[in-house]
């Protein structure tokens, strides 16, 4: 004789059973909007596998070509990140609760969340249009949004500061700002460093994909490569293109670790970071010669997008819920694929190293190749739509969750673990019992961040033809019909700023 | 009950047990006693084989602990419950939920075990445990989350979770370290109760002389590794306290 009785009160098991039949009413919707066909799947693998067959060999004749293009999209990359840091510090000192005052603080709070809002690829395609084809459209998108994250990243960490040094210092007779000198920043200062070194990591990444709209660099190449079907070539780039983010995912993990516990930072990875720091100063992309002028058409495209054009609106919101679905379907498969490349890579769990390392490469794999390279891929294997957008988002963000996932398994608490053990329990048992409810609130917390990120990346997916609304507002710009490009702007961010504010509450909730 | 016959342990060139013999009849509340480090924590962890002695041997009611099967050491865990002096409680579920962790390791097919993983468990089991925990005087915390409870009352369900596999044998590592003398005091007595009232025998790590004079009949004293006093509680006089306890320095020079 069996019972659920296991603990749980009749009325919050109705509403967890609520919850979950709501969340798979919504998955189950996302699927079907996003055209989600389990038998693609199929197809498109033996498509995916023709298409990867018809790469080899790679053909590296203008090999000395595709690193000059490697140095551009590093310097967009690390202006982007300098730049936007420099920016980031006085942004998010007004919009950290503790260090501004009442009337900044909500202002200086939304226009972070603002920025954060709209993709940089969104960002690259509007300064190319304003102000020409080129790597300063890039930096200037790479600015924007880096301002608009990292600004919110910093204020949370000086949130979270010790209060004691400020107040002593404070009283000693101390300015504001020389309180913020000598009390905030050097505790806040390693998480600076950390946050900016993974600013930069991700800005590289983005860096690549922002040549698709013409900012210039690897994506430019791979992008022409993969429309003239030349796919030896693209070989190479894409080659090129996991060695790059898989050398600065390392070095900036390592220089991060070191930093955080405290270490003496590893010099030998300081300095090929600094030696590519100073290669991007070389290749200085500013082409401040004729800002002026930039500026003056900058101005006349914003001006031209007024008054928008809403006599279109009803498609756009429907296209932007077919967006939201490619990023919840993507995030589920995503989630799916993580779950087992998680547990696998946790040291605690697995504990064949052989196996673990295989898992982690796996995770790196996944994460080194931007979605919108995938998503370029997954057109040419399973054809225009939604669903190339789909797999695109699910396995380049399994390989975060993966490693996310990893993380939060290897530092749970042992103890519940061995008591549990020492009940004559078996593996099964222990994992359900003694892990996963440790687990599964990080889990969900992760998973909701990356849904939020998905939901951006999923806007851009139409540039390439990989479904959602990215592709109805290249189009109008491609039209010069920037009424409606402005109409959609509004959708695409407020949408945005929408899900960011339900993730957050959603994340509070659940931990 | 419980035999230690000639066991050692070294953790790397540290000898921590050498040559520990002792035995724990049915029924017996007996408290180990001794310095930080001196090897008692070992010795309880050998019971359920959480630390394989390397050499000597262990016996667990009549039967040798086989430390290379792992159905053998199952099925010795099963029949020794274990309390922790941070109770290792599994913060994000219930009351109830960790209290029937307890009885997993009886679930041993593969359909008990999914069942419990989809959190059925034996109707009876569920009935034992809200017994259990009205005997520990928690019935009505069942279904609230064990993180929300005070220090006493968490270590009052880990004891009822090691209630509820039926074990017997208890094993307590320093069950009351973190709590408050009062609150301490409480939880020994309830372990006293169930010596009494169960019949199970409970092996108690402590630093508490006072309680062990108050609740305990036997003790156990381990100093470096080796047993220096076993017998009754009222036995312990000031000098043989003075002789467990001595400093560190005075043993370095001995």
């Amino acid at each position: 004789m069996y019972s659920l009785n296991s603990g749980v009160k009749t009325s919050q098991r109705i509403r967890s059973f609520l919850i979950v039949l709501g969340l798979v009413l919504v998955l189950a919707l996302s699927l079907r909007a996003s055209r989600f066909e389990l038998h693609k799947l199929f197809t498109g693998a033996s498509q995916s596998a023709e298409l990867v067959r018809e790469m080899f060999p790679p053909d590296f004749s203008n090999f000395l070509e595709v690193l000059r293009l490697t140095a551009e999209t590093l310097s967009v990359g690390f202006w982007g990140t300098f730049l936007g840091t420099l920016l980031s510090i006085p942004l998010a000192l007004l919009s950290a609760s503790n260090t501004s005052n009442r009337f900044l603080y909500p202002i200086a709070r939304y226009i972070l969340s603002l920025l954060r809002a709209v993709p940089e690829l969104l960002y690259a395609l509007l300064f190319v249009i304003a102000i020409g084809l080129g790597p300063f459209a890039g930096v200037l998108a790479l600015i924007f949004h880096t301002v608009g994250l990292l600004g919110k990243f910093l204020s949370e960490s000086i949130e979270s500061i010790d209060p004691r040094p400020v107040e002593a210092i404070r009283s000693a007779g101390a300015s504001p700002l020389g309180a913020i000198r000598y009390a905030v920043l050097p505790q806040v200062l390693p998480l600076f460093v950390g946050y900016f070194l993974y600013m930069l990591d991700h800005n590289v990444r983005v860096a690549i994909a922002l040549g698709i709209v013409g900012v210039g660099g690897l994506g430019v190449e791979l992008f022409t490569a993969m429309r003239t079907f030349d796919y030896q070539r693209a070989l190479t780039i894409i080659v090129v293109i996991s060695i790059l983010i898989t050398l600065l995912d390392r070095i900036s993990a390592k220089i991060r670790g070191d930093i955080i516990e405290g270490r003496a930072v590893n010099k030998p990875y300081l300095l090929v970071l600094s030696l590519l720091g100073l290669s991007s100063v070389y290749f200085i992309p500013l082409e401040i010669s004729n800002l002026g002028h930039r500026m003056v058409t900058l101005w006349e495209f914003i001006v031209s997008m007024y008054p928008p054009d809403f006599s279109t609106l009803g498609i756009y919101v429907k296209l932007m819920v077919e967006t939201v679905a490619i990023a919840i379907s993507g995030t589920f498969l995503a989630v799916l694929m993580a779950l087992p490349l998680g547990f696998g890579s946790a040291r605690n769990i697995v504990h064949l190293s052989l196996l673990v390392n295989l898992f982690r490469e796996v995770n790196n794999f996944l994460r080194a190749i931007p979605e919108i390279v995938l998503a370029l891929i997954f057109v040419a294997a399973v054809g225009l739509g939604p669903f190339a957008g789909v797999l695109a988002i699910a396995l380049h963000t399994a390989g975060f969750l993966g490693k996310f996932y990893a993380e939060v398994v290897e530092n749970i608490d042992r103890k519940p673990l061995e008591a549990i053990e020492a009940t004559g329990t078996s593996f099964l048992q222990k994992l359900r019992f003694a892990v996963l409810p440790q687990v599964i609130p990080l889990f969900n917390s992760y998973s909701l961040y990356i849904l939020d990120r998905n939901v951006r990346a999923a806007t851009t997916m139409g540039l390439v033809g990989a479904g959602g609304i990215g592709f109805e507002l290249i189009m109008s710009i491609k039209l010069f019909d920037y009424q409606r490009t402005a109409t959609i702007l509004m959708v695409v961010i407020s949408t945005i700023m929408l899900i960011d504010w339900l993730s957050f509450y959603l994340r509070r909730r659940t931990l | 009950m419980v035999k230690f016959v000639e066991v050692s342990k070294n953790f790397g060139r540290k000898p921590v047990l050498s040559g520990v013999s002792l035995e724990v009849r049915e029924g017996e509340m007996i408290a180990l006693i001794g310095p930080s480090g001196s090897g008692k924590t070992t010795l309880i962890r050998m019971v359920n084989g959480f630390v394989v002695p390397d050499s000597g041997e262990v016996w667990v009611m009549n039967r040798k602990v086989e430390y290379r099967s792992r159905s053998a050491l199952k099925s010795i865990r099963k029949e020794t419950a274990m309390v922790y002096q941070l109770f290792n409680l599994v913060d994000r579920l219930t009351t109830l939920q960790n209290v029937l962790s307890g009885a997993l390791g009886r679930y041993n097919s593969l359909m008990e075990t999914l069942l419990s993983c989809m959190g059925f468990f034996k109707r009876e089991d569920v009935e034992l445990a809200m017994d259990i925990l009205r005997y520990v005087g928690l019935e009505e915390k069942a279904y609230e989350r064990v993180d929300r409870l005070s220090g006493g009352q968490k270590q009052r369900v880990a004891i009822a979770r090691a209630l509820m596999q039926q074990p017997r044998v208890l094993l307590a590592d320093e069950p009351i370290a973190s709590l408050d003398p009062k609150t301490g005091k409480k939880i020994i007595n309830l372990l006293r109760r169930i010596n009494q009232e169960k019949g199970i025998a409970v092996i108690c790590v402590l630093h508490h002389i006072d309680m062990v004079r108050e609740y305990f009949e036997r003790v156990v004293a381990i100093r470096e590794g080796r047993v220096l006093f076993d017998g009754r509680a009222t036995d312990l006089d000031e000098g043989l306290l003075e002789e467990i306890y001595q400093l560190e320095e005075e043993a370095c020079t001995a």
